[in-house]
C-alpha cells in the first residue's frame, strides 16, 4: 500500500466520525494549548524582567541596608546602619562611581481633595541616570535644586494619573506631608521594578527629604562600578565592614548588615527562575500529553474493535498486517498532530489575549511565542500519536482475516 | 491451454484447536477446479463449506494433505505472501456485502486496488468505472453505500471483487440477504462474468442458489458427498423472461 493511500485512509478514519475525532483530541489540545500559553507568559514575563534589568546597564549596583535573607534581620531599606558618612567614603572609592543615595519620606500625598501614599524618592540627579529615568514634560531634579533645597518635585505617570487626571501638572503645588512642593517635570513610565510598580512615585531633592524627616542614613543607594561588579562589590565590602566594625574574615555575608545587589546577579537569578519555570511547563506538559495520550489510545481500541468487520476486508482484499498497523498508526498520529495544531492556534490566541490585558498592567509586557516551543509541542503530539497509537494498532494487525469478517 | 487446475486439492485435512480440544472441520478433500468453471459449494450450516472457502481463498491455511493453486503448494506460504495472492489472484463476495459505511460506490471499488501490487494509480479509476458499469451501477458511482438497496450493494461487492481481474472469484451466499429480484439480478451478473471467463466458486446452502452454476460439490459433515453436473441448470432470469 502506498504512503499516500495509507494517509487517505486514515484521514477517513478521522473525518468519518468527527464529532468522536474531535473529544478523542481534547487532551491534546487543551495539553498543547496550555504548554503553547505557559511558555509564551513565561517568556513575555522573562522579557519584562530582562528589559529591566538591561535598562538598568551591566554595571548598576545597589546598596541596601539590613542582613541578607537568613541573618538575624532580614534585609531592609528601613534599616539605619547605611549612613552619610558611610556614603562620604565610598564617594573616595575608585571602582565605582555616580552614587545615588535615597531618602524616602512616608506622609499622605495630596492635590486638592485628591489623597494618596505613593512612595517619595528624595534623590540627587545622578539617580534618574543610573535609572534611565527620563523626563516626559518640564524636566527632572537637578543639581541646583537639590544644593539650594528647593521644594520641587518630579512625578511618575500613576502619581500624575492619580492627583491630576488630564491636567497639565506643571506649575501646581502638591502637598507631601505638610509641605508644598511645586511640580517641575513628570517621568516617562518605567513600568515595574522587580515587580514593584515604578510609576507610583514622587521624587523630591535629596537634601530636602533629608532635611524634612531629620534622617541620618540612607534608605539605600543606587551606583554605577567603573570597571566591573567584582572589583567595586569588593571594595565596597572591605569599605563598609571596616566602618561598622564587622570582623568576616570567611566572608559570609549573613553576617554584614548591609547588602549589595547588582543587575548581574538579577540575570543570574531569572536564569534559575526560568529553569524552574521550563521544569514545570515541562512537567504540564508530560501530565497532559500522557492524559491526552491515554485517551486516544482508549478511543483507537473502541475505533479498532468497531471497525473489526472493516479490517477484515481489508484483509480479504489483500492487506498485510503492516498496511493494517500504518493505517491505524498514521490515523492516531493524524489526530494527536490535529489536536496539537489546535491547540497551538488556541495556545497563542490566548497568550495574544493576555498580552492585550497585561499591558494595562505592565507597560513592557509584550506578546511573545518562541518557535522552538512550538516545533517542540508539535513534534511531542507527534510522538504521543506513535506512543498510544501502536498498541491499538498492533492488535487491529494482529487480527485474524476470518475472525475479523465474522467479527459483529 | 495449461490443463494444470486452478485448483486441486489432495486429502485436504483441516482441525480448530480450542482450549486443547481438537475439532475436525474436514477430512480428506480431494478436488479438482479448472479455469473458467462455474461451481457450488453445497451444504446445511456446519457443514464446513464455509472452512472450504477460507481455505482456497487464502484466508486461513489448513492442517495437513495438499493445497496447490496454479500446481503450485500454498503450505508453506508466509502470512505476507497470502496477503499478497489474496490481492491480486482471488476475491470475494460477502452475503452481508461488507461495504464501508459512508463510502462512495466508487471509493469502494477503489479499495482493492490500494492493496494491488502492480495496478498503477493512473489505472485505478478507469478499472473501477468499468467494473462499475459491469454490473450496471455507472449511474450510482458517487452514492453513499448506505443510499443503496440491498441488491444494489452486492452488485458494488461484486465490481469491487472483479476490479482487479482475478483469477478467482469466491462468492459466500451472495443472495442471502436479497429478495428474489435482487438474488436473480445478482446471479444474472455472476453467469454473465463466468460467461465472459471467470472462475467462480458459489458457497451457499440453497439447491436453488446452487443450481445457478455448472458443477455442485455437496459437502456434509466436512466430506464431499457428491460432485455432480447432472442437474438442469438455472440461468437467472429466464424463468422471469417466460412468465
Amino acid at each position: 500500500m502506498l504512503l499516500k493511500d495509507t494517509f487517505r485512509s486514515a484521514l477517513r478514519g478521522v473525518t468519518v466520525n468527527a464529532n468522536r475525532s474531535m473529544l478523542t483530541m481534547l487532551g491534546i489540545i487543551i495539553g498543547v494549548g496550555s504548554v503553547v500559553l505557559m511558555s509564551s507568559v513565561g517568556q513575555s514575563m522573562q522579557g519584562v524582567i530582562l528589559g529591566q534589568i538591561s535598562s538598568l546597564g551591566p554595571k548598576s549596583m545597589v546598596i541596601f541596608p539590613g542582613q541578607q535573607e537568613g541573618g538575624p534581620n532580614s534585609v531592609s531599606t528601613g534599616h539605619d546602619s547605611f549612613t552619610f558618612e558611610d556614603l562620604r567614603e565610598l564617594e573616595q572609592l575608585k571602582t565605582i562611581t555616580d552614587i545615588a543615595p535615597v531618602i524616602f519620606i512616608t506622609g499622605t500625598v495630596s492635590y486638592g481633595h485628591e489623597e494618596g501614599s505613593p512612595q517619595v524618592f528624595g534623590v540627587r540627579a545622578n539617580f534618574f541616570r543610573n535609572q534611565n529615568i527620563v523626563a516626559k514634560t518640564g524636566r527632572l531634579i537637578e543639581s541646583d535644586d537639590n544644593d539650594g533645597a528647593k521644594a520641587v518635585a518630579v512625578l511618575a505617570p500613576d502619581a500624575v494619573q492619580k492627583f491630576f487626571g488630564s491636567i497639565d501638572p506643571l506649575g501646581k503645588r502638591i502637598k507631601i506631608g505638610d509641605r508644598h512642593y511645586t511640580i517641575i517635570g513628570t517621568t516617562k513610565a518605567l513600568g515595574s521594578q522587580f515587580f514593584q510598580n515604578a510609576d507610583n512615585r514622587i521624587y523630591v531633592p535629596f537634601n530636602v527629604a533629608r532635611d524634612v524627616t531629620g534622617q541620618k542614613f540612607l534608605n539605600y543607594a543606587t551606583m554605577q562600578a567603573t570597571e566591573s561588579f567584582d572589583l567595586a562589590f569588593d571594595d565596597v565590602k572591605t569599605l563598609l565592614r571596616r566602618r561598622h566594625g564587622i570582623d568576616n574574615p570567611t566572608d559570609d555575608q549573613k553576617k554584614d548588615d548591609f547588602v549589595v545587589r547588582s543587575s548581574a546577579q538579577a540575570g543570574q537569578i531569572l536564569g534559575s527562575v526560568s529553569l524552574g519555570l521550563t521544569l514545570f511547563i515541562t512537567t504540564i506538559a508530560a501530565i497532559s500529553l500522557l492524559v491526552g495520550g491515554i485517551g486516544i489510545m482508549n478511543i483507537m481500541l473502541v475505533s479498532v474493535t468497531e471497525r473489526t468487520g472493516e479490517i477484515g476486508l481489508r484483509k480479504a482484499l489483500g492487506a498485510r498486517r503492516i498496511d493494517i498497523l500504518l493505517q491505524f498508526l498514521v490515523e492516531s498520529v493524524l489526530l494527536t498532530l490535529i489536536g496539537g495544531i489546535i491547540g497551538i492556534v488556541g495556545g497563542v490566541f490566548i497568550a495574544f489575549l493576555i498580552a492585550g490585558i497585561a499591558k494595562y498592567f505592565l507597560a513592557t509586557y509584550l506578546f511573545a511565542v518562541s518557535f522552538q516551543s512550538i516545533v517542540a509541542s508539535f513534534l511531542m503530539a507527534a510522538l504521543t500519536g506513535i506512543i498510544f497509537g501502536i498498541s491499538p494498532a498492533r492488535h487491529a494487525a494482529m487480527l485474524h482475516p476470518i475472525e475479523a469478517l465474522r467479527y459483529e | 491451454m495449461s490443463t494444470t487446475p486452478l485448483i486441486e486439492t489432495k486429502a485436504l485435512y483441516k482441525s480448530y484447536e480450542n482450549d486443547g480440544v481438537l475439532t475436525p472441520v474436514l477430512f480428506d478433500i480431494n478436488l479438482k477446479i479448472r479455469r473458467g468453471e462455474f461451481v457450488s459449494i453445497m451444504g446445511p450450516s456446519g457443514s464446513g463449506k464455509s472452512t472450504l472457502m477460507h481455505i482456497l481463498g487464502f484466508l486461513d491455511g489448513h492442517t495437513s494433505g495438499d493445497y496447490l493453486f496454479q500446481g503450485e503448494p500454498t503450505k508453506s506460504l508466509s502470512d505476507d505472501d497470502l496477503a499478497r495472492i489474496r490481492a491480486t489472484r482471488v476475491s470475494f463476495v460477502f452475503q452481508a456485502f461488507n461495504l464501508l459505511p459512508r463510502t462512495t460506490v466508487l471509493e469502494n471499488v477503489l479499495l482493492p486496488l490500494l492493496y494491488h501490487p502492480t495496478i498503477p494509480v493512473s489505472e485505478r479509476e478507469k478499472r473501477a468505472l468499468e467494473a462499475i458499469a459491469i454490473v450496471g451501477l455507472t449511474d450510482r458511482k458517487d452514492y453513499l453505500s448506505n443510499q443503496l438497496s440491498g441488491g444494489q450493494k452486492q452488485r458494488v461487492a461484486i465490481a469491487r471483487a472483479l476490479v482487479t481481474n482475478p483469477d478467482l472469484i469466491f462468492a459466500d451466499e451472495p443472495t442471502g440477504n436479497l429478495d428474489s429480484a435482487s438474488g436473480t439480478a445478482v446471479m444474472q451478473v455472476l453467469q454473465k462474468l463466468n460467461k465472459q471467463g471467470h472462475t467462480i466458486i458459489l458457497v451457499t446452502h440453497e439447491r436453488t442458489t446452487a443450481e445457478h452454476a455448472e458443477r455442485i460439490l455437496h459437502i456434509k459433515d466436512g466430506r464431499i458427498m457428491s460432485d455432480s453436473k447432472d442437474f438442469k441448470r438455472v440461468m437467472a432470469g429466464e424463468k422471469d423472461a417466460l412468465k
